[in-house]
């Protein structure tokens, strides 16, 4: 179970970072495409959809490896009880946002299939497919933070020391 | 009643935060909350039409594209290069290699959008040189806390997008804005160096070696690289050649280039710079979006609109406005990062700043450089967090020493204030 979790996280963090590399690819092909004179339809849009795509896919594995910013001032200044009170206590309330996250971005895809939703931008992409990031990767998150709050329960929780985190801003 | 509900949601988002739960999550489940009880649009679907919106928005598309040019950067020679590139210069100048801090912040800050990446590249060079050579630790460490935030100010810079989209105003020009604030910036910490150096000559060491001024220019051969990849991202943002967003995308195409030829890109290193830069991408994403829900949810609370209204009967002259403005991000700053800051406030507080004639790019590069004290401001300030890990003293002591930094910051806001063309005078001749 727990490798088959570790594994979802970062298979799902490749596959973000595949986005970012397309992303970059969408934003040199419209720099490339003026001054060569060629002209690739809507890159625009699907550069925005790859940074959707970017963004959603790799939440659960920033979670996981503590890079998600939360503020730790009092947690760090609370007795080991209190502070396993309070951990539990955002996590749990982590836990029902996600989850509402998740539910509404599914239902936000699955309405723009059902209504045949088309993107207003040049590049007429029917929204559902580029949703689909958002609708898995919010999901994939729900999912992490229900493993984080089940193993901060059973006291398996692990700290990511990450010092990647010094360098965000 | 409305009032009472609103400030009941103001204590429950802070309440969520101070309790540790994630900071983008929260921003979006106040807003959702705040949705289900003052409008009678279904919450829940606003919510994620909203951060698909901002999530899939194409002004966006240069954030993380630049965040990934200095995760790339920060794996190079670079810093080592401009250390041996710019140290023959500074030797004759009072507080002789203490201007190194300054000048390579100044210099990497135009090849990356961050405050803390800039301290930590340039520290990991000048830190160990500098202590070799027998430097002053008060002096080094607190001008390098100061410095490093010049990689906000001096473009690219990651909280000039999050405004510029948060405010509705071309990055390209903010980023332009930025440049005169930031030599002025970087200005008055060489000059306090130079200052100090003259009033405590016994403590700086003596210069160790001299060079003549054709060695000199042979030495700076080494800042070759970094000044080709600055000329290729502000030149074509300037020239008007490329957007902002395009810039970061030659840049990173530039980065990777400069560490090919250096001989630092491997898969490895490949590897690390894009994982890292997507998960830190991720972390301002998720707060970004949910800001972007809370400030619709604001919206139809008509908080904005109340609080510009309160602020105007109150009859504050612009420059008390400025001022207590910048008293309040300072406060905020001590226990907030400068994206949840400047995200969480934007949709509150311009209504009032745009109603009060302040010009939106002035305003622009006035948060940056409140952002900046924010990072050196105790007991939440990245580039204190940084210095922490690099040289295991206290916080309090890097705080501490780099007070002065603080105060000349605060100095640049005054002057930014009574000289407006600092800022905004570049801008209008692009």
């Amino acid at each position: 179970m727990r490798n088959a979790l570790d594994t979802l996280y970062d298979s799902a963090a490749w596959i973000a970072a595949m986005f970012m590399v397309a992303l970059l690819v969408m934003v040199m092909l419209s720099v490339g495409g003026r001054e060569l004179g060629f002209h690739v339809r809507g890159t625009d849009a699907y550069a925005g959809y790859m940074m959707a795509g970017a963004g959603f896919f790799a939440l659960a594995h920033t979670l996981k490896r503590g890079e998600h910013i939360r503020v730790t001032l009092l947690l760090h200044a609370l007795a080991p009880a209190a502070r396993r009170r309070m951990e539990i206590f955002s996590l749990g309330i982590a836990v029902l946002l996600a989850g509402l996250l998740a539910f509404f971005s599914a239902k936000l895809c699955w309405q723009s299939w059902q209504f045949h939703d088309i993107s207003t931008g040049n590049d007429a992409t029917p929204l559902w497919i580029p949703q689909i990031s958002m609708a898995l990767g919010t999901l994939i998150l729900f999912v992490a933070f229900v493993d984080e709050f089940v193993c901060e329960l059973r006291g398996t929780r692990k700290a990511y020391a990450s010092d990647e985190l010094l360098r965000n801003e | 009643m409305d009032i009472l509900i609103t400030l009941l949601l103001i204590v429950v988002l802070f309440g969520f935060l101070a309790g540790g739960v994630w900071i983008g999550l929260t921003l979006s489940g106040v807003a959702w909350v705040a949705m289900e009880l003052f409008s009678s649009r279904p919450a829940g679907d606003a919510m994620a039409v909203t951060i698909w919106g901002s999530a899939s928005s194409w002004t966006l598309t240069a954030l993380p594209l630049f965040v990934w040019m200095g995760e790339i950067l920060f794996r190079t020679r670079l810093s080592q290069d401009m250390f041996k590139g710019l140290a023959p210069w500074v030797e004759r100048l009072p507080g002789r290699l203490l201007h190194t801090n300054v000048i390579g912040c100044a210099i990497f800050a135009a090849v990356s959008g961050s405050s803390a990446a800039t301290c930590a590249t340039i520290g990991k060079m000048t830190l160990p040189e500098l202590k070799k050579r027998g430097y002053p630790d008060d002096q080094v460490i607190g001008t390098l806390a100061g410095a490093g935030t010049l990689g906000l100010l001096i473009p690219p810079s990651i909280i000039m997008i999050v405004y510029g989209v948060a405010a509705d105003v071309s990055i390209s020009k903010l980023f332009i804005a930025g440049i005169f604030p930031g030599i002025m910036l970087a200005t008055l910490f060489s000059g306090y160096i130079a200052v100090w150096a003259l009033m405590n000559p016994d403590k700086i060491p003596v210069a160790t070696a001299s060079y003549t001024f054709v060695q000199k220019l042979y030495e700076s051969r080494h800042l070759i690289p970094v000044v080709l990849l600055i000329m290729a991202v502000l030149g074509s943002i300037y020239s008007g050649i490329a957007t902002a967003t395009e810039a970061a995308g030659v840049g990173v195409i530039g980065s990777l280039i400069l560490s090919l030829l250096q001989g630092s890109l491997n898969w490895q290193s490949f590897k690390e710079s894009l994982l890292g830069a997507t998960r830190l991408y991720c972390m301002i994403a998720l707060i970004l979006t949910g800001a972007a829900f809370l400030t619709l949810a604001m919206g139809y609370l008509g908080l904005p609109r109340a609080l510009a209204e309160f602020i105007n009967a109150l009859g504050l002259s612009r420059f008390m406005l400025v001022v207590a403005l910048a008293a309040f991000y300072i406060l905020l700053g001590c226990f907030l990062d400068g994206i949840s800051m400047v995200v969480l406030t934007m949709g509150v507080i311009l209504p009032t700043v745009t109603s009060a004639g302040i010009d939106l790019i002035w305003f622009g590069i006035f948060v940056t450089l409140v952002v900046e004290m924010a990072q050196i401001t105790p007991p939440v300030g990245f580039n204190l967090f940084v210095l922490q890990g690099m040289t295991k003293r206290e916080l309090s002591y890097i705080a501490r020493v780099a007070m002065p930094m603080f105060v000349l910051m605060c100095i640049a806001v005054l002057l930014l204030y009574f000289v407006p063309e600092i800022a905004t005078w570049l801008p209008t001749k692009m």
